[in-house]
């Protein structure tokens, strides 16, 4: 369609692109403002599951943040030298799941693909969205996973160490790190569908307040100063932030 | 205490943020008041939801960090390896149906246009007469067989004027497309008319030094106006 052809395009094959990302558009945008829309800074993912190396290049720098700062969440006090890997890793999972969705795509009835073809344009956009919950979910179950094959392999050899034993060298661990995960083993478009409902619901500076408790673990008083709040506050916005979570994730984490 | 207090007292000790006069006091009034030992629990249930979602809620929101120049090639090679060759040879094969469809409606549309050219009246029957009023020539007649010359698979009859007011408005049943070519050697002519679908037409000729040519004339007429 168009005719259009990244310079790398290496089998001579056409690539298909979105009104939006056509070349053409950026020129236009600078004279334009309302052009520069968040979509053309996303790629598209039909065009990733075509193997599309521009769009993969501007996929790379648009995920990356997520991937490494769910590895650094769970890594970086105690494995800081693994984030990296464990980010780069995670992406290479997302490769394969971008091409699972493609599968489940063409496993869809005629008439679906043909419904999904019309409501391609604005449809993409959204569903690309998608691929950041799936790779922050993607990355924290592998950071999690390393984590505890180290502590495995450090009690394997010998080391008679609890993890209890661990947490007094490490101080607090994730609490990731449990068994049990219910948010883990979410299916990841249900997922994507209630962060992206919490992140609606929590508004500001609830979902900041939140983080700076469960993960920075800044006391009451740290985090009044930061938001400049009075720090009687600070307690009614982490209830009505928990409150949230709740209503969107059932107790616990148990609707799920 | 109230509701609040009380939240920010068990947060702060689930959250271990508590000081050790705080957990205590949370103990005794945990003890004292059973009734808030479930409340508790709640408070315990959506701290632990918090740090399971919270993580990935901030990676998701999370835009900063510069993308590692070394990492490009790894990833682009298990992309390729992954997305590559098999997944254009998929892409060409979701086009098929597309193909399917576009020649089909293609070819329905040159079929729709072909149809008007492809599916003309067919052959009219031509019915021919030569009007004449001064009866029977003996021998041979020229005018009579240049009328058969002309259509040879149709029968050449010859009236009086009486009997062609009846002959010339009984069209034959079930023909789509008719003619009647009446000949009047009397008047010097020869006169066409047709009846089919549309409205009825009629046309005469003069009939110069050459009949012959006159009927040629005739006879492309019928031709041309049929075929539309």
């Amino acid at each position: 369609m168009g005719g259009w052809a990244p310079p790398d395009a290496e089998d001579g094959l056409p690539r298909e692109r979105p009104l939006y990302r056509q070349p053409w558009v950026a020129p236009l945008a600078t004279t334009w403002p309302f052009l520069h829309s968040s979509a053309m800074q996303t790629p598209d993912l039909q065009a990733l599951q075509r193997d599309d190396t521009a769009e993969w290049d501007l996929a790379f720098h648009w995920l990356w943040p997520v991937a490494l700062r769910a590895a650094q969440i769970v890594l970086q006090p105690y494995l800081p030298g693994d984030v990296e890997d464990v980010a780069m890793e995670s992406f290479e999972e997302l490769v394969d799941e971008v091409k699972r969705l493609c599968t489940a795509e063409e496993m869809k009835p005629l008439w679906a693909r043909i419904a999904r073809t019309v409501r391609i344009a604005w449809r993409a956009h959204a569903k690309v969205e998608e691929l950041k919950p799936l790779l922050a979910k993607i990355a924290h179950n592998r950071a999690v996973s390393r984590l505890r094959q180290v502590y495995a392999l450090k009690r394997g050899a010998g080391q008679k160490e609890s993890l209890e034993g661990r947490q007094e060298d490490w101080g607090d661990i994730p609490e990731a790190i449990a068994p049990d995960d219910p948010v883990g083993a979410l299916e990841h478009k249900e997922m994507a569908a209630r962060l992206g409902r919490l992140l609606a619901e929590l508004k500001p500076p609830r979902g900041e307040m939140l983080a700076d408790f469960f993960l920075r673990g800044l006391t009451y008083e740290e985090i009044a100063k930061k938001h400049a709040v009075a720090l009687g506050t600070v307690g009614v916005y982490l209830k009505q932030g928990l409150a949230a979570m709740r209503r969107i994730w059932g107790r616990g984490g148990k609707d799920v | 205490m109230n509701d609040q207090e009380f939240f920010d007292l068990a947060l702060k000790v689930i959250g271990r943020r508590a000081s050790d006069g705080e957990r205590g006091q949370l103990e005794v009034l945990l003890a004292s008041r059973p009734d808030l030992k479930a409340q508790f629990e709640e408070i315990r249930d959506d701290a632990c939801l918090a740090k399971k979602v919270l993580p990935l809620m901030e990676a998701v929101e999370s835009s900063s960090g510069e993308f590692p120049a070394y990492a490009r090639e790894r990833l682009l090679t298990k992309v390729r390896q992954t997305l590559g060759q098999p997944q254009r040879t998929r892409a060409k094969r979701g086009w098929s149906w597309r193909w399917a469809l576009g020649f089909a409606v293609g070819a329905t549309a040159v079929v729709l246009l072909l149809l008007p050219m492809l599916t003309h009246p067919g052959e009219p029957i031509i019915q021919v007469v030569m009007l004449d009023t001064a009866g029977p020539v003996r021998g041979e007649d020229s005018d009579l067989d240049a009328l058969k010359a002309q259509w040879k698979h149709s029968e050449i009859r010859t009236f009086d004027k009486a009997e062609l007011d009846t002959w010339r408005t009984n069209w034959p049943s079930g023909a789509k497309v008719a003619a009647k070519v009446i000949y009047d050697r009397a008047a010097g002519e020869v006169r066409v008319i047709l009846h089919g679908p549309g409205k009825p037409m009629e046309k005469t000729f003069p009939v110069g030094q050459d009949l012959a040519a006159t009927l040629r004339q005739a006879a492309d007429f019928i031709r041309e106006q049929t075929r539309k």
